[in-house]
């Protein structure tokens, strides 16, 4: 416990040195800012802003990064309340409360309810996520390279139990991402893989590239396809703070869902994408009168809302304690986080303390940042969210064409992200979620590394996978979620709760 | 993109469900690809992964989910295809192709508005004097950010495009530059 109070001092003096504090102001605003235009999720956001961040020392890029993470996060939040577009799925339930709330002139409660819920799970989560770092750490060195490798099975095999649609689809889209992931030098022959004799990858594929591609340029083409009249919001935007009733009514809401979304959010493979689906469940089932669901209430935006930003955080863990990423958003973080020339890890703790603690102070400083910086500047992105589409997606093509250029200074990257634009297209066209393919690239390339290095200590024995009782452990809890993900009635109850809200 | 057929009448056809029919060739393509480009690897043993294995791997696993796909779509009735945009997807990508190959020797002053006028071509909405006034505002504006705030090395104006218009466009930024700055 004085452990814990003495990281979280040391934490706090890196992060509210000034330098960093502006860092994370900073990051928040620019995040909210590009997360706000419709159809910009997390991932295109962070993968537009990582070059901004290139002239910065290690531990302030990450506080920057973190603070556009949660920027992003919430402006997706903001876009789904005032315009019913969500910029990436977590925020899909909050269309279906919070965009009904909007049109009854209650937008402002609902974006203040919004913000003031997910800043009390930011809250708690940090306190989680400060408290489970050290004892997950100092479990992580237990870990040999056959347990990391079972464990990262069991993170995809999560992602595909979560995934939605099919199953085999599920696995297939991984399965390309890890063979993706094999394009380049192999690390330990020097040999040229499925680089078709081109030099530009031979270093491998950039996980920007891909992100980009798939998530900004994708996208991009597929809300010029639905000409769908955005629906502003022209109704008063009314008083941002909630009234003592409102607050009643989400208190419950928000503790649930900050339970609810922090738990998820610590599974392996996209479990926090769950916590909100999952609170706007449980909260229909806990209501008096589940029939107002739907129609504007406040529950229904306070607990998916807290559930979000909860699992956004506590995702953190993995990757921070086990060097794992838990989903797509975190994938993409160890690229920015290499870049910085940080291995995400169990040694970042014991080697880089102020890294670490700095990065996890920060994230309840941004949260606070959140609620200070969006409240009074609601207006602002009303008003920029009514600029007309046919002006604003171009605005974003060029704006992910100058960061994409900036990762390396490659014009070459740039057509790659244009092939992996008409690749994500394709794949969605094809029914396929583009999300799986990017933990499978990122997962792919530690995974081969682990696998190797199992077989070479085991001699060239599988047994050792078996033998080992945590990795056997692990694998036979994949298994069991393989079972479960084809199982008939298990999947109908899972599609039951990606559509409960409709 | 031959694809953009809808879905034809269902009960003539074999092909039960159009969609996961086309996903699993998809599969099947991608399988190809990965695996001629491991071709020529080896395999190695247990104890020492030669660095063909798992590309090669991975390549048969996805054929397999591809055959699969194809055969259930023979079997099961399913969703048709979605029908593919053209307009759309092609001129962003041309737009993006457009920023690549100008960017290096043109300058962001060339390739910003180049990319941003072909992409809003993707819209039959676009209005062109908007656009193009867009275009231009835009392009100062990532110009002035990336370029002067965050100093990153991105060519802006290497042919001297902008001529005469240089001079009023640095006062233009010192200008901004000092009301930011709150001088």
């Amino acid at each position: 416990m004085v452990d814990l109070f003495n990281n979280l001092a040391l934490g706090m003096a890196v992060a509210l040195s000034l330098k960093n504090l502006f860092l994370c102001f900073l990051g928040c605003l620019i995040g909210t800012l590009i997360g706000v235009l419709p159809g910009v999720g997390p991932i295109a956001t962070i993968t537009m802003l990582l070059p901004i961040t290139f002239g910065i020392d290690p531990v302030g890029a990450l506080i920057m990064l973190a603070g556009i993470y949660y920027g992003a996060q919430y402006g997706g939040s903001t876009t789904a309340i005032l315009v019913n577009i969500p910029g990436e799925a977590t925020s899909v339930v909050t269309t279906l409360d919070g965009h009904q709330m909007a049109k009854q002139g209650r937008a402002g409660v609902a974006l203040g309810i919004a913000a003031i819920g997910s800043f009390i799970a930011g809250c708690v989560s940090t306190l989680v996520i400060a408290a489970l770092a050290a004892p997950l750490t100092r479990m992580a060195l237990l870990f040999g390279p056959a347990d990391y490798f079972a464990l990262m099975v069991l993170g995809l095999m999560f992602a595909v139990v979560l995934a939605r649609g099919s199953v085999l689809k599920a696995i297939a889209v991984i399965l390309v991402g890890i063979l993706l992931s094999t394009v380049g030098t192999d690390l330990e022959s020097g040999e040229e893989r499925l680089t078709f004799g081109w030099s530009e990858i031979a270093d491998g594929i950039d996980v920007a590239v891909i992100a980009m591609g798939m998530f900004g340029f994708a996208e991009i083409m597929r809300n010029l396809e639905t000409t769908q009249a955005r629906d502003v919001v022209h109704a008063a935007i009314g008083n941002l703070l909630p009234n003592r009733k409102d607050f009643g009514q989400s208190f419950w809401p928000i503790t649930r869902g900050t339970f609810l979304g922090g738990l998820l959010g610590l599974l392996p493979g996209n479990g926090a994408v769950l916590g909100p689906f999952a609170s706007y469940t449980l909260e229909k089932k806990l209501a008096d009168d589940p029939s107002r669901f739907g129609r504007g209430a406040i529950e229904g935006v306070a607990g998916p809302e807290s559930a979000n930003n909860a699992g956004a955080q506590t995702a953190f863990i993995p990757l921070l304690t086990l060097g794992i990423p838990p989903n797509a958003v975190m994938a993409l973080m160890v690229g920015a986080m290499t870049i910085h020339g940080i291995i995400p890890g169990p040694q970042i703790m014991t080697k880089q303390p102020n890294l670490f603690w700095g990065m996890i102070a920060s994230m309840w400083i941004g949260n606070l940042m959140l609620l200070v910086i969006n409240l009074p500047l609601i207006g602002l992105w009303v008003r920029f969210l009514k600029v007309p589409y046919r002006l604003m997606f171009p605005s974003i093509v060029v704006l992910c064409c100058i960061g994409i250029y900036s990762v390396n200074n490659s014009p070459f990257d740039v057509v790659m992200t244009a092939g992996f634009g008409l690749f994500g297209y394709a794949l969605v066209k094809f029914g396929f979620e583009p999300a799986p393919l990017l933990l499978g690239f990122v997962l792919g390339r530690l995974m081969e590394e682990k696998l190797r290095q199992a077989l070479v200590i085991s001699r060239g024995s599988f047994l050792t996978f078996v033998d080992r009782p945590l990795s056997a452990g692990l694998l036979a809890v994949s298994l069991v979620l393989v079972v479960i993900a084809v199982l008939p009635s298990i999947r109908k109850g899972r599609d039951e709760v990606f559509v409960g809200g409709d | 993109m031959t694809e953009a057929r809808p879905d034809r009448g269902q009960s003539s056809s074999p092909i039960k469900s159009p969609l996961e029919f086309a996903g699993g060739l998809f599969l099947v393509g991608i399988a190809v690809v990965g695996y001629a480009g491991a071709f020529t690897l080896p395999f190695g043993q247990l104890s020492g992964i030669g660095s063909g294995l798992l590309p090669k791997v991975v390549a048969l696993l996805v054929a397999a989910f591809g055959v699969v796909l194809v055969l259930q779509s023979l079997v099961w009735a399913g969703q048709g295809l979605e029908r593919w945009a053209v307009r759309g997807p092609v001129m962003v990508l041309v737009s993006v192709l457009v920023f690549a190959f100008a960017i290096r020797s043109l300058g962001l002053v060339v390739a910003g508005p180049l990319c941003f006028l072909v992409a809003a071509m993707a819209d039959r909405d676009t209005r062109p004097v908007e656009a193009i006034v867009s275009a231009i505002v835009a392009t100062l504006a990532c110009g002035f950010l990336f370029k002067d705030l965050l100093n990153l090395p991105i060519p802006f104006d290497p042919v001297g495009v902008l001529g005469p218009l240089h001079g009023p466009y640095e006062g233009l930024k010192t200008a901004v530059k000092s009301l930011a700055l709150g001088h």
